[in-house]
């Protein structure tokens, strides 16, 4: 390791310098510093964002919140505007790494690391959330379901970077639900979860958006489950199949935490549970 | 490079390497070996330390990162109360925390200690009487092959109302 260290004092110096091969971001480094020990990170040079004022914001915003790409996940948690107007975000959060990771990593990482398994990715999917993608020409917008390629993959090109997420203040009748299932409770990397926001009407749900994480190469929305649920009321037979569906939507693979059997079983059975427990 | 910081209180100024973890920073160059090295891959807690007041993995924190920051490990602790009285000459006190892990048998090997009582000032700093599930919060990030955690549990408990008393 003879990695060149730079502290990014200004977003012009962050552009400046990611035009240099081998430049690599570092913000909070839990995932990053581990990677680079085990030398699975070819970078030249490491530009340290993690004291970039301009990307540690959380604003409010006409009917959107905008969270900087170095804000860390103890900073959303803790923000009022978060817990009060999408609980989801902060609902989901909660159970990301542990205090120690939560204080360090921040959401920006975690969404540009592109695990299969992120957990921010799973909240804000069902949020709608929209990434800000910045570079010397200007910003671009992309919604987070066309960034997440695959594993390790997003759409960010080089010169490129993440600046910050927004989000869509939804619409305060939802009910959240977060479902995670692991080895442990803290610090595991999910064998899958499940999140969903949820509006019932009449004794129906009126609107239902799900997302799962661990099930596919990238975390994933569940929109033919939403399509298949929404004006339905909640009976045995909806449930059923749903749940057939939900395992078209998926494509699990076996690896060292779960098989591909026990994901689609377990996805299925979360779905069932959110969808027996909900309140009328 | 050279990084500043002030560490338990001091200030000092120091040459590291650029990929350095502020988890050696400590313990190789400046001989803070209280903060342990578990897993070192932010699993275990064992290398907790505080930077500007919050609980962090201190293998996971690249040296140059804490430039210009506020330190706080294990060493700090038992020093911040090891003067403040003149007959206790040169004989290091025990933080309330320190003394609550002893008291109540929280301690075997010992090697999770500092990380487990690292994440408790944490805790307590903000929150002066937490319930059990914010006490399991804070120490999710800690992990011992020892107690059982039931030793654990309530010496944080007994550090908390150590403490408030203490005020
Ligand atoms: S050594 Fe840092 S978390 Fe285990
Ligand atoms: S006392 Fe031995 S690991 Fe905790």
């Amino acid at each position: 390791m003879d990695e060149q260290y730079i502290k990014i004092g200004s977003v012009e110096e962050l552009l400046q310098s990611l035009q240099s091969p081998g430049a690599v971001i570092l913000c909070g480094g839990t995932d990053l510093v581990v990677k680079m020990r085990k030398g699975l990170l070819s970078a030249k040079t490491l530009l340290d964002i993690s004291d970039l004022d301009q990307l540690r914001e959380i604003r409010q915003e006409r009917g959107c919140i905008e969270i900087g790409a170095a804000v860390s996940f103890s900073q959303i948690i803790e923000e009022a505007i978060i817990r009060e107007q999408i609980p989801i975000l902060a609902m989901g959060l909660r159970k990301l790494g542990s205090t120690q990771i939560r204080n360090r990593g921040t959401i920006g990482g975690n969404l540009v690391n592109a695990s299969p398994a992120a957990d921010s990715a799973i909240p804000l999917l069902l949020l709608d959330a929209e990434v800000v993608i910045a570079d010397s020409t200007g910003e671009r917008r992309v919604q987070l379901e066309d960034f997440l390629c695959g594993p390790g993959k997003t759409v960010l090109k080089q010169g490129e970077f993440l600046s910050g997420i927004r989000v869509p203040i939804p619409d305060p009748e939802f009910s959240s639900f977060f479902h995670k299932v692991g080895r442990r409770k803290a610090l595991t990397i999910a064998i899958a979860s499940l999140g969903a926001l949820l509006r019932m009407k009449d004794d129906a749900i009126d609107e239902i958006r799900l997302a799962a994480g661990s099930v596919a190469p990238a975390p994933i929305r569940l929109h033919p489950v939403e399509t298949l649920l929404a004006g339905r009321r909640v009976t045995p037979q909806s449930v059923e199949q749903a749940r057939n569906i939900i395992r078209q939507c998926i494509s699990p693979i076996t690896d060292l935490r779960a098989t591909a059997d026990y994901r689609y079983q377990v996805i299925a059975d979360l779905l069932a549970r959110l969808l027996l427990t909900m309140p009328n | 490079m050279k990084i500043s910081f002030t560490l338990n209180g001091k200030q000092i100024l120091v040459e590291a390497d650029e990929e350095t973890r502020l988890l050696d920073l400590l313990r190789e160059d400046l001989h803070h070996t209280g903060t342990k090295e578990g897993c070192g891959e932010g699993e275990c807690g064992a290398c907790t330390v505080l930077i500007d007041g919050r609980a962090v993995n201190s293998c996971l924190v690249l040296a140059p990162q804490v430039d210009g920051k506020e330190l706080l490990t294990i060493e700090g602790l038992s020093q911040s109360v090891s003067l403040s009285s003149a007959d206790q000459g040169d004989e290091c006190r025990l933080h309330p925390i320190q003394r609550a892990f002893a008291e109540k048998g929280a301690v075997q090997c010992g090697f999770c200690t500092p990380g487990f009582i690292m994440s408790t000032y944490a805790l307590l700093l903000k929150n002066s009487n937490p319930t059990d599930e914010q006490i399991l919060t804070a120490l999710e990030g800690n992990l011992c092959r020892c107690t059982g955690y039931l030793k654990i549990l309530e010496a944080v408990r007994y550090a908390a109302e150590l403490m408030r008393g203490n005020k």
